[in-house]
């Protein structure tokens, strides 16, 4: 970027005029510099704030997976409470029931054929 | 849950990585602002004529590039700090001029505008200059002058090329102009720069 120190194609009073700025801020005084200082770290510190929600996303996704775990670890407890005992003779009604739907399903699936037939004669004696 | 502590694992490595990242530019950033905040004091007083007001520009700049461009890479960093510069002293310039304005004070610099003669601006190179001619504090206080009577543009346009040792293309960046407008002002402004060196004599 600094190319003014190997450029020999310019005027000689320009490296002097440099030479007389730099000059010029190599010795400010000592309420200038602190001024300048605390220009700087306030500016640091502005960007250390902007950067903070930056470092609050892994804490975020730790925070989250500590919840799933836990989350995880009570559900089981949650569903063993849930479950209540059911009655024997209810149980008995819940299986018969389930087996006299389980029947008539196949017996409907066996006369498939004569319901057929009996909806074709039906048909026939409207037409 | 194996998955889970491994996720989790990864996620603190990568927590420790941003911490070091941020931690590490940060340092950059100190270091940049460092390196760059005595000259940017020198040419906001330069602009405005009064230290505490180069402070204070110099400090809404150190600001406004940390907050919007901290994040670009360390080579962008000084054209963009010298734009952000740039339009903090055009804003002060601009302010100033409506209350000059208004205060009935303003006077009204047309060098800009002024034609300059080609054969008048060409350099010498075996010249030694005006400078060289004038010792110490001397040098110092004449080339003071000269600067502040330039216009904003010129000053700029002198300041980043000469002093900064920007090339025409990042000078043009920083000022947020074209190459062709940074090379007539800075043509202009060696001129007038020579012309009121030589008049100092």
């Amino acid at each position: 970027m600094k190319d003014h120190q190997h450029s020999n194609d310019r005027p000689a009073w320009i490296d002097q005029a440099s030479q007389v700025l730099d000059d010029s801020i190599r010795d400010l005084d000592a309420a200038t510099l602190s001024r300048l200082n605390r220009a700087r770290q306030a500016a640091l510190a502005q960007r250390h704030a902007h950067t903070a929600p930056a470092w609050l996303l892994p804490a975020g996704f730790a925070s989250a997976c500590v919840l799933l775990l836990a989350v995880a670890a009570w559900q089981p407890h949650r569903r063993g409470e849930t479950q209540q005992p059911v009655p024997v003779a209810a149980a008995a009604d819940t299986v018969a029931d389930e087996g006299d739907s389980e029947e008539n399903s196949a017996e409907f699936y066996q006369n498939l054929e004569f319901y057929a037939w009996l909806d074709a004669q039906n048909k026939g004696d409207g037409g | 849950m194996a998955e889970i502590a491994g996720t989790m694992a990864g996620s603190g490595l990568e927590f420790a990585r941003r911490v070091d990242a941020v931690s590490t530019n940060q340092r950059a950033l100190d270091q940049f602002l460092r390196g760059v905040e005595r000259r940017a004091l020198r040419m906001a007083e330069l602009a405005c004529g009064n230290r505490d007001d180069a402070l204070d520009i110099v400090q809404d700049t150190m600001c406004a590039f940390v907050r919007n461009y901290a994040a670009k890479t360390e080579t962008d960093w000084p054209p963009l700090f010298h734009r952000v510069l740039d339009s903090r002293l055009n804003d002060f310039h601009r302010r100033r001029t409506v209350r000059s304005r208004w205060l009935a004070v303003f006077e009204r610099k047309s060098a800009d505008d002024d034609e300059l003669d080609p054969v008048e601006q060409a350099q010498d190179l075996q010249d030694p200059g005006p400078l060289l001619r004038l010792a110490g504090s001397e040098a110092g206080k004449a080339l003071d002058a000269a600067l502040k009577e330039l216009p904003l543009r010129q000053r700029q346009a002198f300041l980043l090329r000469m002093w900064e040792g920007f090339d025409v293309a990042t000078t043009a960046r920083a000022m947020q102009c074209s190459e062709g407008s940074v090379k007539t002002h800075l043509s202009r402004a060696l001129a007038a720069l020579r012309r009121a060196l030589e008049d100092h004599q």
